[in-house]
C-alpha cells in the first residue's frame, strides 16, 4: 500500500521527537536547531551588534566605577564624588582584554576605551572641568549601573551562593574588620557603627554587589567590543553566530572568581576572598540575568501601581519588569533607568544604526526609543545565549540522538519559554521587523 | 588495589582531570583514606568544553576545586547503590541527580565504565564534565 | 473706510475663491491671507479708531448700513478675525471641496464681522441670520458621521433663535416714537411700558439663550461642536457663540435696562445652573470633543451670571470672558483636532500616555493641559483674569449664583486633572502609537492661541483694556468697594430693587 511506502521514506527525515505544542513552538524549534529567540535576519544582526558596541563603551566605565566604589570609596558617608573615578581605575587593565590578560581570546586594549575617554573629556557639550560635566549631567549615567546593582541586591536569592555568604559569620567578621579599619580615628562613625551595626553591614553587603556587578561587566565589555570587531571584519553570518559567540564567551569565563576586596590606606581587606570559590557564571551572570533581564522592579516616575489590587506580584520571583518585558515607550522620561542607559548608548551609537533610525518612525527625534527596542532585541539574543549555555552545561547537545535527551532539552526550552507567556513579554513583538 | 588517583593515572585517559586535580590542590585530599565516589570525566569531555573554559578554571584554583568537587560523593558507592536514590549530595554541596539506570546516566553525563573499585573509593568514568545547577 | 474694508476683505476673498482651481493649499493660502489682512486692519482700527459710517440701504425698511466700532465690538471683531485665521490654519492641507469649504468659512467671518460692526439692530439680525447658512452647511457637508442630525438640530435651534430675535427687534423698532428706526442709539432711548419691556426681554433672552447656549436650551451644542470639523468647531465656539453674549449686552442691557433688572436674578440662576451642569457633564464625558463642548457650556454660564449682575466690573468681566473663552475654547478644539488627526480617535478610553516624550504628543498635550488650566481659571492665564472679574463683579449682586459658579470653575480643574491622568499619563499603547509627531505648521495655530492666553494672563490689559468705558456706560449697578459685600454677605443682595440704579 502506498501509505507504508511514504512512511518508510519519511522515517529518515522524521525528527526523533514530535513537534512542540507550546504557544511559542516556532521559537522552541528554532532554539532546538541552534538558533536564537531573535529571528535571524540581516537587520537584526546589524541592530544587535551595533547596540552591543554602543553598550560596551559605557559599560567600560560602569565596571571600572563599580569596582572603584566597592574597593575605594567603600563606606564614605558623603560619597559626593563616587563617580569621579581615579586614574588608576580608569587605567586598570581589564582582566580579559589586552595583552596582559591571562585569557587571550578577546582582542582589544587593556585600558579604558578611547571613545569613552573622549566622551569623558568633552561630553555632549564641550571640554570643561569634570565637576561641571558632572553637575550638568553631561556624563556617563552611573545611576543606571547602580540601578542594576540594586536589582541584584534586592532580589537576592537567585541561585549561586553569593547571597548566602553575605549572611555567614565569616562575611560578618570580614566586614567588621574592614569597617573598623575604614573608620579608624573617626569616633563619630565608629559610634554610629556601635549603635547600628546592621546598618553598616547592610551597606557593605550592597558594596559587595557593586563588586559583583563590576566583575561581571568587566568581562561583558570586551566580549561586546570583540563582537563588534568581528562583525566589521565580516565574521558573523547571522544572529545564531552572534549568539554562539556569546555562549562560548560565557563558558570561557564561567570560572572567573567573584570577590570583594577593599583597599583601606593601601591595605587590602578581603571581604569576600577569591578562595570562597565564587564563580562568574553562578554568582554573577545568572543572578544578573535573572534580576535585570527578568525581574527588576517598577521604577519611579512613569506609572503608579496599586499593590493591594494585585498590580504588583506578591512574590519577588514573579516580578516582570526587566528589559525582556519592558515597555520601551516611556524611555525619555527623566531619570528612569531605561532613559539613563539609552542616553548613554546614544553617545556611542555606530553610524549604521543612526542611519537605520533615521529611516523609521520619527527618525532622529525618537531614536532613544528605537534604540531601546534594539536593545531589547539584543538582550533577547543575550538571553538566548544564556539559555543555550545552560542547556549545554546542564543538558544535552542539540544533535544528540537519544530521544529522551532531546525531550529533556525540549522540556527545558519550553520551561524557559513559559516565562514569556504573559502579555507583558516582548517576545512576540521582536519576532516582527516593524516593532521599533 | 590502587588509590583513585593511581587508577586514573594508569588508565591514561584522565590527563586533563589529573592536571585539574593538581591545580586545584585536591591531590592530597583524594589521596586520603576517603572513601569517595569519583565521577571521572575522560580527556575528551574536557576537550569538548568551549575554548578558554578550562584555562580560566586552571588559573583560579578555588573555582576549579568547586567544579571538581561536584564530581565527588562521600562514600564508596557502586552503580547499584547509586541507583537507590534519585539524588546525591556532592562534595561541592549541590545535588547530583541520577537520571537513568540503563544506560547509566548521572546528571547529563553518561557513565562509560562503572564500578572501578579503588583502595579509597569507587570511580565511574563519565563522558562529560558536569556543572552544578 | 476701514470699517468697509473689514467687510470687503472677506467678501472679496469669498468671491474670488470660486474662480480659483480647487486645490486646498492654494485656497487656504488665499483665505488665510484675507483673514490676516482683516486682523491687521482690525488692529489698526484699534490704534486709530475709524469714524462711524451710515449709508442708506433699504430706507423703506429703515435698514441702513450703519457701521461703528466701540469698546464692545472692537474686541469681538479682533477675536473673529483671529479665530478665523486660526481656524483656517487648523484646516488640513488636504481639505476636500476646498473652494466651498473656505468660502463658507469666510462667509461666516463676513457675517460675524458685520454683526459686530452693525450699529443698526436690523442689520445685526440680518448678519445673525446670514451666519446660520454657512455654518449649517459647514456642519452638514464637512462634519463627522452624525453630521446630518447635528446640522438639523443646529439649524432648528438657531433658526428659532433668529426668528425670536427678529420679532423682538421689529417690535422695538416699531416702538420708536419718531417713525420706525433700528439704530442702536434710537432704540436705547426707548421708553417702554414695563410689561412690554419685560416680555420683549424674555423673548430676547430666549433667542440668545438658544444661541449662547444656556440651560435648558443647549440641546444642539454638544452634538454640533462634536460633529463639526475642528476648524468649524473653533469658529462656532470661539466666535459665533459670542454673538449671543454681545447681543444680550447691546439689546438687553443697552435697550431694556429696567426689564433686565427684572430678569437678572433668573438669568443669574440659569447661568449658575449652566455652569455647574457644564462642568459636571464635562467630567462625565468619554469623548474629548464633547468634553470641551460641555466645558464651553459651563463658561457660557459664567457669562450669563456676569451679564445678569451688570456691574461695571462684571461687564468688563463679560468682555474679558468672551475674549478669554474665545481664545481658550478655540485652542482646546484645535488641540483636540490635532490629537484626533494623529491618534485617529477622540475617545478618552482609547487614549493614554500622550505625554510620552518621544512617541506621544507631548507638545500638543502640554498645550492642552495649559488650555484646560486656563479654562479652569488658573492664575497667570487668560481665564483667571476673566473669571476674577466675573466673580468679583457679580458677587455683590448675586452671591449665591456666584458661589455656585466658583464651584463650577473649580470643577473645571477636576476635568483637567482627570483628563490628564487618563489621556496624558499612563501607558502609551505600543501597537496603536504609530503616528508621526506634529509638524510646526500644525502647531502654529495652537502656539499663537496659547501665546495670547498667556499674554492675557500676565498682562490683563490686553483683554480688559478695550472696553472699560463702554462697559462702564452700560452698567446697571455700581460696584461697592470690594470688601464691603464680603462683610455684609448676609444682606439680601440678590434683590435687584435693593440696589441703586445708575443714571
Amino acid at each position: 500500500m502506498t501509505p507504508t511506502t511514504i512512511a518508510a521514506t519519511d522515517t529518515a527525515a522524521e525528527p526523533l521527537i514530535p513537534p512542540s505544542n507550546h504557544p511559542y513552538a516556532d521559537i522552541i524549534h528554532r532554539l532546538e536547531a541552534g538558533g536564537s529567540m531573535l529571528p535571524d535576519s540581516e537587520e537584526n544582526l546589524t541592530q544587535i551588534i551595533g547596540i552591543y558596541k554602543a553598550y560596551a563603551v559605557p559599560m567600560d566605565f560602569y565596571w571600572r566605577n563599580l569596582l572603584y566604589i566597592a574597593e575605594q570609596v567603600f563606606l564614605d558617608p558623603l560619597p559626593a564624588f563616587k563617580y569621579f573615578i581615579s586614574q588608576e581605575y580608569l587605567d586598570r587593565p581589564n582582566s580579559y582584554s589586552g595583552d596582559q590578560s591571562k585569557l587571550r581570546i578577546w582582542r582589544g586594549g587593556e585600558k579604558a576605551h578611547p571613545e569613552l575617554l573622549e566622551f569623558m573629556a568633552r561630553g555632549e557639550t564641550t571640554a570643561m572641568p569634570k565637576i561641571l560635566h558632572h553637575l550638568w549631567h553631561d556624563r556617563v549615567n552611573m545611576e543606571f549601573a547602580e540601578a542594576c546593582m540594586q536589582a541584584m541586591f534586592w532580589h537576592q536569592g537567585m541561585g549561586g551562593r553569593f547571597n548566602d555568604y553575605l549572611d555567614s559569620d565569616a562575611y560578618r567578621a570580614n566586614a567588621d574588620r574592614a569597617i573598623l579599619a575604614y573608620f579608624r580615628g573617626n569616633p563619630l562613625m565608629l559610634g554610629l557603627y556601635k549603635l547600628f551595626p546592621e546598618m553598616m553591614l547592610e551597606k557593605v553587603k550592597q558594596l559587595s554587589y557593586y563588586a559583583n556587578l563590576g566583575l561581571f561587566w568587566e568581562v561583558m565589555a570586551p566580549v561586546f567590543f570583540e563582537m563588534s570587531d568581528i562583525y566589521e571584519e565580516g565574521g558573523f553570518k547571522g544572529v545564531p553566530d552572534a549568539m554562539n559567540f556569546l555562549v562560548n564567551g560565557i563558558f570561557a569565563v564561567a570560572g572567573r572568581p567573584i570577590y570583594h576586596h577593599v583597599f583601606i590606606n593601601g591595605e587590602c581587606h578581603e571581604i569576600i576572598p577569591k578562595s570562597e570559590g565564587f564563580t562568574w557564571l553562578y554568582e554573577a551572570a545568572l543572578p544578573y540575568v535573572e534580576a535585570v533581564f527578568y525581574r527588576t522592579a517598577p521604577f519611579r516616575g512613569t506609572k503608579s501601581y496599586n499593590a493591594q489590587a494585585g498590580q504588583v506580584p506578591a512574590k519577588q520571583q514573579d516580578f516582570i519588569y526587566g528589559i525582556l518585558y519592558a515597555d520601551v515607550f516611556p524611555v525619555g522620561s527623566a531619570g528612569i533607568p531605561p532613559t539613563l542607559l539609552m542616553q548613554d548608548m546614544l553617545h556611542f551609537l555606530p553610524a549604521e544604526l543612526r542611519e537605520l533610525y533615521k529611516q523609521h518612525k520619527r527618525g532622529e527625534s525618537d531614536q532613544l526609543i528605537q534604540l531601546g527596542v534594539t536593545f531589547q532585541r539584543s538582550m533577547y539574543n543575550v538571553t538566548s545565549a544564556v539559555i543555550q549555555a545552560l542547556r549545554c552545561a546542564l543538558l544535552y547537545p542539540l544533535d544528540d540522538t537519544d530521544p529522551t535527551h532531546l525531550l529533556a532539552n525540549r522540556q527545558f526550552f519550553e520551561a524557559q519559554m513559559d516565562r514569556f507567556l504573559c502579555p507583558e513579554a516582548r517576545l512576540p513583538q521582536i519576532q516582527t521587523a516593524d516593532y521599533r | 588495589m590502587a588509590t583513585i588517583l593511581e587508577t586514573a593515572k594508569a588508565a591514561g585517559v584522565f590527563n586533563s582531570l589529573l592536571t585539574a586535580v593538581e591545580a586545584a590542590g585536591l591531590t592530597s585530599a583524594l589521596e586520603g583514606p576517603g572513601p569517595f565516589t569519583v565521577f571521572a570525566p575522560i580527556d575528551d569531555a574536557f576537550a569538548a568544553l568551549p575554548p578558554g573554559t578550562v584555562q580560566t578554571l586552571l588559573d583560579n584554583p578555588p573555582q576549579l576545586a568547586r567544579i571538581l568537587k561536584y564530581h565527588v560523593l562521600v562514600g564508596a558507592l557502586s552503580r547499584q547503590s547509586l541507583l537507590e536514590q534519585p539524588e546525591w549530595s556532592s562534595l561541592e554541596g549541590a545535588p547530583l541527580p541520577i537520571r537513568r539506570d540503563d544506560p547509566f546516566e548521572v546528571k547529563n553525563a553518561t557513565v562509560v565504565t562503572a564500578d572501578i573499585a579503588c583502595d579509597n573509593g569507587m570511580v565511574h568514568v563519565i563522558d562529560r564534565v558536569m556543572l552544578p545547577g | 473706510m476701514t470699517l468697509l474694508l473689514l467687510l470687503f476683505i472677506p467678501l472679496a476673498a469669498l468671491l474670488a475663491l470660486p474662480l480659483l482651481p480647487d486645490r486646498a493649499p492654494l485656497c487656504r493660502r488665499v483665505a488665510v491671507a484675507a483673514a490676516l489682512f482683516q486682523l491687521a486692519l482690525a488692529l489698526l482700527a484699534w490704534r486709530w479708531p475709524p469714524a462711524d459710517i451710515t449709508l442708506p440701504w433699504l430706507p423703506k425698511l429703515a435698514l441702513t448700513l450703519q457701521l461703528g466700532l466701540d469698546g464692545l465690538s472692537l474686541p469681538l471683531v479682533l477675536l473673529t478675525a483671529l479665530i478665523t485665521a486660526m481656524a483656517l490654519l487648523s484646516t488640513p492641507a488636504d481639505q476636500s471641496r476646498s473652494r466651498l469649504y473656505f468660502s463658507l468659512l469666510l462667509a461666516t467671518n463676513l457675517g460675524l464681522t458685520l454683526a459686530f460692526l452693525a450699529g443698526n439692530a436690523l442689520l445685526f439680525v440680518l448678519a445673525y441670520e446670514l451666519i446660520l447658512i454657512p455654518t449649517t452647511l459647514l456642519v452638514a457637508s464637512f462634519g463627522r458621521e452624525q453630521r446630518a442630525s447635528a446640522a438639523i438640530r443646529f439649524l432648528i435651534f438657531n433658526a428659532i433663535s433668529g426668528l425670536l430675535l427678529l420679532g423682538v427687534v421689529l417690535a422695538l423698532g416699531w416702538q420708536h416714537p419718531g417713525g420706525v428706526s433700528f439704530a442702536y442709539a434710537d432704540l436705547a432711548d426707548l421708553e417702554l411700558e414695563p410689561k412690554l419691556a419685560n416680555s420683549l426681554l424674555g423673548l430676547l433672552l430666549l433667542a440668545f439663550g438658544l444661541k449662547l447656549p444656556l440651560l435648558p436650551l443647549h440641546g444642539w451644542q454638544p452634538v454640533t461642536y462634536s460633529q463639526a470639523p475642528t476648524p468649524v468647531a473653533m469658529l462656532l465656539s470661539g466666535a459665533v457663540s459670542k454673538l449671543a453674549a454681545y447681543g444680550l449686552m447691546r439689546f438687553g442691557i443697552g435697550m431694556l435696562p429696567e426689564a433686565w433688572l427684572f430678569w437678572a436674578p433668573w438669568l443669574a440662576a440659569i447661568g449658575a445652573v449652566s455652569a455647574i451642569y457644564g462642568a459636571l457633564n464635562a467630567i462625565a464625558q468619554t469623548d474629548l470633543r464633547r468634553l470641551v463642548a460641555y466645558s464651553s457650556l459651563g463658561h457660557m454660564g459664567l457669562l450669563a451670571l456676569a451679564l445678569a449682575a451688570a456691574t461695571p466690573l462684571s461687564l468688563q468681566g463679560v468682555v474679558a470672558q468672551m475674549l478669554a473663552h474665545g481664545l481658550i475654547i478655540a485652542l482646546l478644539f484645535c488641540l483636540v483636532g490635532v490629537i484626533e488627526r494623529r491618534t485617529g480617535t477622540a475617545a478618552i478610553a482609547e487614549l493614554s500616555g500622550l505625554m510620552n516624550p518621544y512617541r506621544g504628543l507631548p507638545f500638543t498635550m502640554g498645550l492642552f493641559l495649559l488650555g484646560l488650566m486656563a479654562a479652569a481659571g488658573v492664575p497667570g492665564l487668560a481665564g483667571f483674569v476673566a473669571e476674577l472679574l466675573v466673580f468679583e463683579g457679580s458677587w455683590e449682586a448675586f452671591p449665591w449664583p456666584t458661589i455656585v459658579c466658583l464651584v463650577a470653575s473649580g470643577l473645571t480643574a477636576v476635568v483637567a486633572v482627570r483628563l490628564f491622568n487618563r489621556v496624558g499619563f499612563g501607558r502609551l499603547d505600543n501597537d496603536k502609537a504609530d503616528w508621526i509627531s506634529t509638524t510646526w505648521p500644525e502647531r502654529l495655530p495652537a502656539i499663537v492661541l496659547t501665546s495670547l492666553v498667556i499674554l492675557a494672563g500676565i498682562w490683563p490689559q490686553t483683554i480688559t483694556g478695550f472696553s472699560e468705558l463702554s462697559t462702564a456706560g452700560l452698567a446697571l449697578r455700581q460696584n461697592q468697594p470690594v470688601m464691603a459685600p464680603l462683610l455684609a454677605a448676609t444682606a439680601p443682595a440678590s434683590d435687584p430693587t435693593a440696589l441703586e440704579l445708575s443714571a
